[in-house]
């Protein structure tokens, strides 16, 4: 590995002056997909900026009907936090559904969402709980930030500060994950609140996660696991990998669909 | 010969004595060495399947920060590297003998430490950068520039053993290395034109790799006083990796020392010598620095010898009672680039017929050569694919012919009045009680309760599947094997030439020398893994080390006793005749007078004494054993078909191991789970996969190799049966390798068993959720098309 600045900023402006100052500067969270690429030697900034040491970006706290996450915080403190457990359970089980211990004690929210992996857990609860991804200079509704495979619409510099998710009336997640990664290779978050019933899909799409629009208009007529009996996914716009067809995620989309709506209020993960 | 009321360790569940060095990092493995002045390696490693290697340019390497030297196969060459002496072709006299085709002599493609003209397979190392740190090595080996012109490439099995299929090496007409048949042909041409019922099937028994959690590693270093070599590198055999990399450096045994301490993990994978080996060798003495080198875990998808990787095509004849009249079978094995061993061929070779009682067979076996890593002995090395074909061929035949499936073995088991049986192709099967194997899985199972609880699965929506088979394999291995018994005031040693990665040796070997010579176990300790130390030895393979040390420890104790019995005459002043030796103690008879081992140890030393007593207290022992046991039993699993994704779960596992006399309780059933969880893997989840298109192996991490995992296993129910093998003292067979060996036939079974409604099942492994979920999608498509028509 080539040699790089670590650096630790004790608070968000810092961090930011700390980024501007340094060329090739890139921001460090859980470092759980940042330090394998730059093994890898797939990225080489000159220097780290990690975000963790910043205590204002890890909290878990509620007002008025919105859960925020602060973006630093690890998934394991999500998963076992009471407050998530209350308010937005599934949230709690997707949080505990990712990778292995090691990786929930490492990986952050921030980290995730930042990243965009097209595989990823959090991105799902994100866009299917209609969030919102504050940063250090603006907040950006779900739907305007997951723009592409690992693209988002932060721009150069940008920290995400906290998550913002409205507090649901139900929610739900069913993945179905790969033997050998164990990331999703596909898996469904719907949820039923203010802004309606919103079902978002990860791991399987072609540009990352997305929101199924038709599931949606079939569950906000009708909020039962057999509204969605007669509906299929295009296997069109599905990826294709050795783990999984455009035709077998299709099928695996709707059948997660339909597990989530059969178990309200959890998170179930399927091998 | 043996007492067996005086064994206070053996057959006894003791703990692992090395489990609290491993546990709390005092293991001392490859990587944990480093010596003053090191200086690191890293490979230059070929992009494509098949190449000719033009030219490499090293002068922008040469100039980097850090770069000592970079060397290529023209450099080995001119220094007059021999090929590393694998010695691929099994040779024991129980062993098969392979041929080339026509009977010649089987065509051995060399394997320099770095190649001259070509590179043969993705990740082949092709050049060697040495600099003063890794990273540095590191970046100027991506600044070597090798010229390659592209050739044609060959990997798939099938297609490599076509006669038009591009050829690796000049030496051969086409890829096929072996071409032997065995058995007798015409008898099983005619039991076949008679036979009433013929069921044929084909399987490709898929490539995997070992996937240790130590990653290979190598310290070389040179000492220009005394002109040896000291090599630091994990393996399975010492000695065995002195004598070859001596071989390669055109030196003498003696100028080298190899040290393998504790290993993590092998499964085969180290059992043949790695390139890397030779070149931090010969590195370190052109820099007359120490020179390391650790691969990468991609490092190690890529180059670590692979496993398995055989086509085999087998058909059974079957009279109208069901009873089994002769055998055909094929096998093709894809030996990759290089061929580093024959065992997995061979070994299956000799077992094709399975644990049933089959009058005639005849088998055709073969290897090729392919643009892919060396495959090698890996795990059960050859047993789980021609049991494979055997337990899923009568699957078959019960399925299509409409016999019960244990119905039908049974018919056609071999018998323990038939011991020692010799099977259709030569295999003389030393001990085993089959039958009574199968009742006590059946029970051990509670195959009673199956359609009970597939009716509760089928209430969960859940698919159960019951999957069943036998199985017998041989533990043939290196014949020789070498003790030194030691006795000193405060205790035992026993140095060896065995190799564990996880087996509990020193424990195991412990409780046999214990019991031998009447010495309670803690005062045992094992030695092993320092050729200046250990002289000579066999290495662990083939399920051999147990066997072979518990009687080269039961020779070396019969002479030790002698010694210690003329010693004990010499000092209470009596004659020989009048010592008797009782559970460790030298006594005279009617005389309350005795001398136990660390008194006697305590004198053996003594300057009066008279020259034949003399030297210490300590023998040093020979064994030479080839007669092969073979280790059997039954193997049953449940499994629960999620339909709506083809995911799964196993519900429940079940075996039972004739593993002869077994030493160590506990020992043999950690062995046996994780035997089962890597058979399993292979069913399941794991596969080195080659992309058709462009040759390129496809994974490289954990992310896209599957592993067994916890999570992913029940709590298994394994039972050891002890049918003692008259064919050494302790009747020892082997254990472990009995869980990988049946275990992929046992979960496709429970596979077909679960998609029965479906119709005939066509999944290869690994059976992926994929691969199960199309197959049911298609089973559901013929059972419309067929209701429709
Ligand atoms: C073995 C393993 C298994 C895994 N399994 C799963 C799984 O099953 N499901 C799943 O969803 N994930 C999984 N992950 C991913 C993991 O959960 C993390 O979510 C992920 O690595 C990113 O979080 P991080 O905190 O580690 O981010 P980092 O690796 O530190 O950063 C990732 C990227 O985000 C940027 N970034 C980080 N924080 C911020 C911020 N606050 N503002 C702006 N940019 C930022 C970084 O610059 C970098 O580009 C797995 C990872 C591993 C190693």
């Amino acid at each position: 590995m080539h040699s790089l600045r670590y650096l630790r900023p004790a608070n968000v402006e810092e961090a930011v002056r700390i980024f501007n100052e340094n060329e090739d500067a890139s921001f460090l969270s859980g470092g759980h997909t940042l330090l394998p690429t730059l093994k890898l030697g797939l990225a080489r900034p000159a220097a780290l900026v990690d975000l963790t040491g910043i205590k204002s970006l890890r909290h878990i706290t509620v007002g008025g009907d919105v859960l925020s996450i602060g973006a630093a915080t690890c998934h394991a403190d999500v998963a076992s936090s009471d407050i998530v457990r209350r308010h937005i359970p599934a949230l709690a089980g997707l949080a505990g559904s990712i990778g292995d211990r090691h990786v929930r004690n490492r990986g952050t929210i921030g980290g995730s969402v930042a990243n965009n992996d097209p595989a990823a857990d959090y991105p799902a609860a994100v866009l299917g709980l209609g969030a919102t991804v504050v940063t250090d200079r603006r907040g950006l509704v779900a739907d305007d930030f997951f723009t592409g495979l690992y693209e988002t619409a932060l721009e150069s510099g940008e920290i995400v500060t906290r998550i913002d998710f409205p507090i649901p009336q139900i929610a739900s997640y069913a993945k179905f994950r790969s033997a050998a990664s164990r990331y999703s290779v596909a898996a469904v978050f719907i949820s039923h609140g203010q802004s309606g019933v919103r079902v978002a899909v990860t791991g399987a799409g072609t540009n990352g996660v997305f929101r199924a629009k038709d599931l949606e208009q079939a569950l906000s007529d009708d909020f039962r696991p057999e509204a969605l009996a007669d509906l299929h996914i295009d296997p069109a716009s599905m990826s294709s990998d050795n783990v999984g067809t455009p035709e077998y995620r299709a099928s695996l989309v709707m059948v997660m669909a339909r597990r989530a709506m059969a178990h309200p209020g959890t998170t179930q993960s399927y091998k | 010969m043996l007492n067996e009321r005086a064994f206070k360790a053996v057959g006894k569940p003791l703990p692992r004595k090395e489990d609290l060095r491993l546990v709390t990092g005092k293991g001392r493995f490859t990587d944990d060495f480093n010596m003053p002045g090191q200086v690191w390696a890293s490979m230059v490693r070929s992009p494509y399947p098949h190449a000719r290697i033009v030219a490499i340019d090293v002068a922008d390497a040469l100039g980097m920060p850090g770069v000592l030297g970079v060397y290529t196969g023209v450099d080995c060459a001119r220094d007059g590297l021999q090929p590393i002496p694998h010695n691929p072709v099994p040779s024991t006299n129980f062993d098969m003998k392979l041929t080339g085709p026509g009977g010649t002599k089987v065509f051995i493609g060399s394997h320099m430490l770095l190649p001259a003209d070509k590179a043969r397979h993705v990740g082949e190392a092709v050049a060697m950068v040495v600099a003063d740190t890794r990273d540095q090595a590191q970046a100027a080996a991506e600044a070597v520039a090798v010229e390659y012109e592209e050739l044609p490439w060959v990997a798939d099995t099938l297609a490599a053993a076509e006669p038009d299929a591009p050829r690796l090496w000049d030496e051969l007409p086409d890829n096929v290395l072996v071409d032997s048949s065995f058995g007798d042909a015409v008898a099983t041409d005619a039991a076949f034109a008679r036979a009433p019922h013929v069921v044929t099937m084909t399987a490709h028994i898929g490539r995997v790799t070992g996937a240790p959690l130590e990653p290979r590693a190598a310290l070389g270093s040179y000492d220009a006083e005394t002109g040896r070599y000291t090599l630091y590198a994990g393996s399975g055999g010492a000695v065995r990796q002195k004598r070859e990399m001596a071989e390669v450096l055109n030196e003498p045994p003696e100028n080298l020392r190899v040290i393998s301490f504790d290993v993590g993990g092998n499964f085969g994978t180290r059992n043949r010598a790695y390139v890397e080996f030779g070149l931090v060798l010969w590195a370190s003495k052109k820099l007359g620095r120490p020179v390391k080198f650790r691969a990468e875990r991609s490092e190690s998808f890529l180059t670590d010898y692979q496993g398995r990787d055989l086509v085999t095509e087998v058909s059974l004849a079957i009279d109208r009672d069901g009873k089994f009249l002769a055998m055909r079978a094929s096998n093709l094995s894809n030996v990759g680039s290089r061929c580093a061993s024959l065992s997995p061929l061979s070994k299956g070779a000799g077992l094709i017929t399975g644990s049933y009682d089959i009058p005639v067979a005849t088998l055709r076996a073969r290897a090729v050569y392919s643009c892919t890593m060396p495959t090698q002995a890996y795990r059960s090395s050859g047993r789980p694919e021609v049991t494979f074909a055997i337990e899923r061929l009568v699957d078959k035949a019960a399925r299509e012919l409409g016999f019960d499936r244990l119905e039908l073995r049974r018919r056609n088991m071999v018998r323990p009045e038939q011991m020692p049986y010799v099977n259709a192709v030569g295999s003389t099967y030393d001990s085993g009680e089959y039958e009574a194997n199968m009742d006590k899985l059946l029970a051990l199972a509670d195959w009673q309760g199956i359609e009970a609880r597939r009716a509760d699965a089928k209430a969960r929506g859940k698919l159960l599947g019951v999957g069943f088979a036998n199985y017998v394999e041989s533990s043939i291995g290196t014949p020789k094997e070498r003790a030194d018994v030691i006795v000193r005031p405060d205790g035992v040693e026993v140095v060896i030439g065995t190799q564990p990665a996880g087996q509990g040796h020193e424990t195991s070997f412990a409780q046999v020398t214990a019991d031998l010579l009447g010495v309670p176990f803690d005062n045992v300790t094992i030695t092993l893994g320092d050729t200046d130390v250990v002289s000579a030895g066999g290495g662990t393979h083939s399920g051999r080390s147990m066997r072979h040390a518990s009687t080269v420890l039961a020779l070396a104790s019969v002479e030790i006793i002698e010694k210690g019995c003329a010693l004990a005459a010499h000092c209470l002043g009596v004659e020989r005749d009048a010592i008797q030796f009782d559970e460790g103690v030298f006594r005279v008879a009617d005389r309350n007078t005795s001398l136990s081992w660390f008194d006697l140890a305590g004198r053996a030393d003594d300057k009066s004494l008279p020259e034949s007593l003399r030297g210490g207290l300590k023998v040093r022992c020979d064994s030479e054993m080839h007669t092969p046991v073979f280790p059997n039993g039954a193997c049953c699993c449940e499994i629960e078909v999620d339909p709506e994704t083809g995911g799964l779960e196993i519900t429940r596992y079940s075996t039972v191991d004739d593993v002869g006399r077994c030493i160590n309780p506990l020992i043999v059933h950690g062995q046996t789970h994780g035997g089962i969880a890597q058979g399993v893997g292979q069913a399941l989840w794991e596969q080195c996969y080659i992309d058709p298109g462009s040759g390129q192996p496809t994974n490289g991490s954990f992310m896209d190799y599957g592993m067994p995992r916890f999570d992913n296993m029940p709590s298994f129910k394994t039972q050891i049966v002890e049918v003692l093998s008259p064919t050494n003292p302790f009747g020892v067979k082997a254990g472990g390798e009995g869980g990988t060996t049946p275990a992929p036939a046992v979960i496709m079974s429970a596979m077909e068993d679960a998609l029965s409604e479906f119709g005939p099942m066509d999944i290869e492994m690994p059976a992926t959720g994929l691969k199960i979920w199309s197959a049911i999608q298609q089973g559901r498509a013929r059972l419309a098309a067929s209701k429709t028509a």
